[in-house]
């Protein structure tokens, strides 16, 4: 199963519904998207990741150096 | 001695018995159903609170727009639902003065939010109806909860113990990520922590009273503890706090719905977002923080309130409305007692409008930039308004009168270059760097030249006479 957003396949199953089994919840370990069996996911092109833009992305808050 | 509420069941029976709360009894999806609804409520005349029964898949039961009108506001501060916005602005001035009123510390037997505990197994989704509020949202956010966090470096300072509301992505069962702004306290006490590699314990408490919750997004100073301003605006009333379990040195509302313990883990970033955010666009992708959830304590059947923001007005542009207002008020009044109001309502205060009665020609530009350099006006505060004292900053058709017949642009529109601004605001660039804009609309005083001075109408005597009697033909006409 492939990412919406960054086309990973490191997908899997976080969780099932706690109540029947009615929808399942989908996250992607490379860019931590997640999204529901019920829905389907379109993800704008400018929210769109790769690998290589999530390292350039900002970091908040910044780390500080170690006393 | 004005109404008080426990907890957030309490307002909720009030809401309902004021008809500013309606239940959804049929089955709903989480999305978009929820997102929609709370919407939907917010952008209507005397929107009213939304309960969700029964939602696919889940056990408990969400609610949303709380606090998502003038009405819900005015019942939470146990005013009558009809009360104007100055009014309410006007009280809570007056009980934020009762400042501090320190809470009541109770006993884990007494705390309702105890009832239950998780240890073992933990996953969010068996306790909370999570769902997507906006459609490209990265993931599930819990936009309404309180996050309780203390200093590091002085764990026993109750009044350095921080309530925030901070955006939560849910990464995993037991995961979530936060938004620490370099700004926000909590981001402070995350730093002291990540200089010793060492976790940063929080307690998120979800479903609160709703002034707990008011209070948590409220900004105050650093050394000025939350609680006790909820004491204070529910008119001297004592707010019960609890010890968290896993972190004693942590208070978290006693009557929570919910609440999360855990800690940040340290010196890690994690992609989180986008999230659709209160300037009403989506703040993108970032790398942030990520708490681990190791213990959850919860009532009986929680009920997980959580709100819906978009483009402006939503349920958060209310709860952030009067609460950035008066801090700003009573910073401001301390240099300037000439100040009569402050309206800091427009997207958490990047527009306020402050009326004043200047002593002398340059006063009130003088009083915009002492606006500017507090805490919250730091930041946040970008188009500042000035108008004179008998011009009502709430009323924004008077504000306009000002606007139009008092501004001579060349000399009364002052920009500043090169100045702090909030991050979110998409027109800071780069993000958090801005200009302010100061417009003066007072009347000009001495040394200032005032060439044309006017003499200003004044309502015709009977005019209060005659609202009245055109009121009551109105009721007249109506009851035929
Ligand atoms: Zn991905």
């Amino acid at each position: 199963m492939k990412c919406p957003r960054c086309d990973s396949e490191q997908t899997r199953t976080m969780v099932k519904s706690p109540v029947g089994d009615v929808w399942e919840v989908y996250v992607c370990e490379v860019c931590w998207y997640s999204w529901r069996s019920t829905e389907t996911p379109v993800v704008l092109e400018k929210f769109k990741l790769t690998p290589e833009k999530i390292t350039e992305l900002g970091v908040i808050p910044p780390i500080p150096p170690l006393d | 001695m004005a109404k008080v509420y426990k907890d957030l069941r309490e307002f909720l029976t009030t809401l309902e018995e004021q008809g500013q709360l309606v239940r959804i009894k049929d089955e709903v999806n989480p999305e978009p159903d929820i997102g929609a609804a709370g919407r939907a409520a917010s952008s209507m005349p005397n929107g009213p609170a939304v309960l969700f029964e029964n939602i696919k898949g889940y056990k408990g039961s969400v609610v949303t727009n709380v606090h998502g009108s003038w009405q819900n506001h005015a019942l939470m501060m146990g005013m009558d639902k009809d009360t104007p916005t100055k009014e309410q602005f006007e009280e809570l001035n007056a009980r934020w003065d009762k400042y501090p009123v320190p809470p009541n510390v109770v006993s884990r037997e007494e705390a309702p939010c105890k009832e239950n505990v998780i240890t073992e197994d933990i996953n969010l989704f068996e306790v909370l109806p999570l769902y997507r509020i906006n459609e490209q949202d990265g993931g599930f956010f819990i936009s309404k909860a309180s996050v309780i966090s203390g200093d590091p470096e002085a764990l026993d300072d109750f009044g350095r113990q921080n309530v925030g509301t901070y955006r939560i992505q849910v990464k995993d069962k037991d995961r979530i990520g936060i938004q620490a702004l370099p700004m926000h306290d909590i981001a402070v006490q995350l730093a002291k922590a990540e200089r010793k590699n060492e976790p940063l314990p929080v307690a998120i408490a979800l479903g609160n009273s709703p002034l707990v919750t008011f209070m948590a997004s409220t900004p105050v100073g650093y050394s000025q503890n939350e609680y006790e301003f909820v004491g204070a605006l529910q008119d001297g009333v004592a707010t019960d706090i609890v010890p968290a379990d896993t972190a004693p040195h942590l208070l978290v509302p006693a009557g929570a719905e919910v609440v999360l313990e855990g800690y940040i883990i340290p010196r890690v970033r994690v992609c989180e977002g986008p999230f659709g955010e209160f300037p009403g666009s989506y703040s993108g992708s970032r790398l942030q923080c990520e708490i681990q959830i190791t213990r959850i304590t919860h009532r009986t059947d929680p009920i997980f309130e959580n709100l819906y923001l978009g483009m402006p007005w939503t349920e958060i542009d209310y709860l952030m409305a009067l609460n950035t207002s008066v801090p700003l008020y009573k910073q401001l009044k301390e240099g300037f007692p000439e100040v009569k109001a402050v309206n800091a309502m427009y997207t958490h205060g990047i527009g306020t409008i402050v009326s004043i009665k200047p002593r002398y020609g340059g006063h009130a530009k003088g009083a915009a930039m002492r606006l500017l350099s507090t805490p919250h006006g730091m930041p946040y505060a970008k188009i500042v308004i000035m108008v004179d004292d008998f011009v009502d900053p709430f009323n924004l058709e008077q504000v306009m009168w000002a606007l139009t017949t008092r501004v001579l642009p060349h000399k009364d529109v002052t920009m500043i270059e090169n100045a702090a601004g909030m991050p979110l605001d998409p027109s800071s660039y780069p993000a958090g760097m801005t200009t302010k804009l100061i417009i003066d609309a007072t009347t000009p005083v001495a040394p200032e030249p005032n060439p044309r001075p006017v003499e200003l109408l004044k309502d015709p005597v009977g005019t209060a006479k005659y609202t009245e009697i055109i009121k009551g033909l109105i009721q007249a006409a109506e009851e035929e």
